[in-house]
């Protein structure tokens, strides 16, 4: 079950002294936080309005970054012109923690419909004139009765304080967050990207073998692959060694009576060799790269390859 | 007044960030790795395959084996021949020149495995032979 509760309500003012608040207050500020002024405007709607505020005040506010509100009285608009960092720092000072206020108002839009002047400090009271309300020292103008905060009815006219508006703009604190938006939804679709990717190729990849309808693990194909590796090279030697012996220029009366391929080694017996010819073929199988071993008797010559 | 603190909310962006980048990261090197595996895999299954139809292909080397000593030219020769499981003997106790070559000259041209070859000279004209191809 929710129960409306009604809050404290305190006027804001530079001299006043508060107590520490256990629960949530609204605020009502006092005029010396902010610039009014009832102005007419060739717009309409409050929110064509909000565009013209700056400019409305350009010429009398101090240095700083401000904030601005306005509503319609009439055909009229009553303008604000406030220092967040101002009212921040005054709600700092008087040990008024932001998490504990609940709203905060301009007073303004709160204290109307009154007849003389009212007090609301010891040092300061506040009067209408042209609908405007004014801040004056209590001793210029004559009171008719104390502020009666409690039983004020609070408006619809909330302040927003831009907390850190005065270190950056509120533009700015959007341009960096959409950036920063961007960024993620950047990097996030990447990353979608990429897994997807990822996955299709970790598909594929466990599909290569069946595909070239090989054996199911990389260790099998491993060694498949050692075992037909060695074949080619085997068979391979064998066709260039051959090659090579048969490519031998041989003088007359020398022939090549004999040739045995068993167990990687490969047995050549030449017949009608001189030994001064024996040179001849160990310079050629030298220089074709083949390892071999040479027995040569009277005009016989055996040659052994390993494969 | 508890409105969300742009700083914090900056901070939380940029931790997100942070996250996803490690995250995006980790992936990325997870797909480079899954990248070098598929190109092994797949150079080693390549690789594989050729030689796998070059040597495995036990019906294909027989068959290949038989329309040689079936043709005219060697028809005239009497081989003996021995087929088993996984391999052809091949004898010829006299062999000419003309023979030797062109059945030497097909086998060292194709893509059979030679287990063992002996070529014993007979003459100058004549050889005997022995040969073993495996598949």
């Amino acid at each position: 079950m929710k129960f409306n509760k009604k809050l404290p309500t305190i006027f804001l003012d530079l001299d006043s002294k508060y107590e520490s608040f256990s629960s949530k207050i609204n605020i009502i500020l006092s005029p010396s936080f902010y610039w009014v002024k009832k102005v007419s405007l060739p717009v309409k709607y409050v929110r064509d309005a909000q565009k013209l505020l700056p400019s409305i005040f350009e010429d009398i506010l101090p240095d700083g970054t401000y904030s601005y509100y306005t509503y319609k009285k009439g055909d009229d608009f009553i303008v604000f012109a406030y220092n967040d960092k101002m009212i921040l720092d005054t709600l700092s000072q008087k040990g008024i923690h932001l998490s504990n206020v609940a709203n905060i108002y301009f007073a303004q839009s709160e204290i109307k419909d009154i007849e003389a002047s009212l007090k609301v400090s010891e040092t300061q009271s506040v009067y209408i004139k042209d609908d405007i309300l004014i801040l004056v020292p209590c001793c210029w103008i004559e009171e008719s009765g104390k502020l009666d905060i409690d039983g004020i009815k609070l408006s619809k006219h909330k302040v927003t304080i831009h907390q850190f508006g005065h270190i950056v703009e509120t533009k700015s604190l959007y341009k960096i967050g959409a950036v920063l938006v961007i960024m993620i939804l950047l990097l996030f679709s990447e990353y979608i990207v990429t897994n997807n990717r990822l996955s299709a190729l970790v598909n594929d990849t466990g599909e290569i073998y069946q595909k070239y309808k090989l054996k199911s693990t990389t260790f099998q194909n491993k060694a498949l692959l050692k075992k037909y590796k060695n074949i080619y090279e085997l068979q391979t030697k064998i066709r260039e060694y051959i090659s090579v012996i048969l490519k031998l220029r041989l003088n007359k009366g020398e022939k090549i009576s004999f040739i045995n391929i068993k167990d990687k080694k490969m047995l050549i017996s030449f017949s009608g060799v001189q030994k001064q010819r024996v040179e001849y073929i160990k310079k050629t199988f030298h220089s074709k790269g083949i390892s071999f071993k040479i027995k040569s008797t009277k005009d016989n010559l055996r040659v052994e390859v390993n494969l | 007044m508890n409105r969300i603190n742009p700083l914090y909310l900056g901070l939380s962006l940029i931790v997100l960030i942070t996250f996803i980048s490690y995250r995006l990261n980790s992936l990325s090197n997870e797909y480079i790795l899954a990248k070098n595996e598929y190109k092994e895999r797949l150079a080693l299954a390549n690789e594989l395959s050729s030689l796998k139809n070059v040597y495995a292909d036990k019906k294909m080397v027989r068959k290949s084996l038989e329309k040689i000593l079936n043709n005219s030219t060697l028809k005239k020769y009497k081989f003996n021949k021995t087929f088993t499981k996984s391999s052809l003997k091949i004898e010829a106790k006299s062999l000419d020149i003309k023979g030797l070559n062109f059945l030497m000259g097909k086998l060292l041209n194709g893509t059979y495995q030679i287990k063992a070859l002996k070529i014993k000279k007979l003459s100058d004209l004549r050889v005997s032979l022995e040969l073993e191809i495996k598949w």
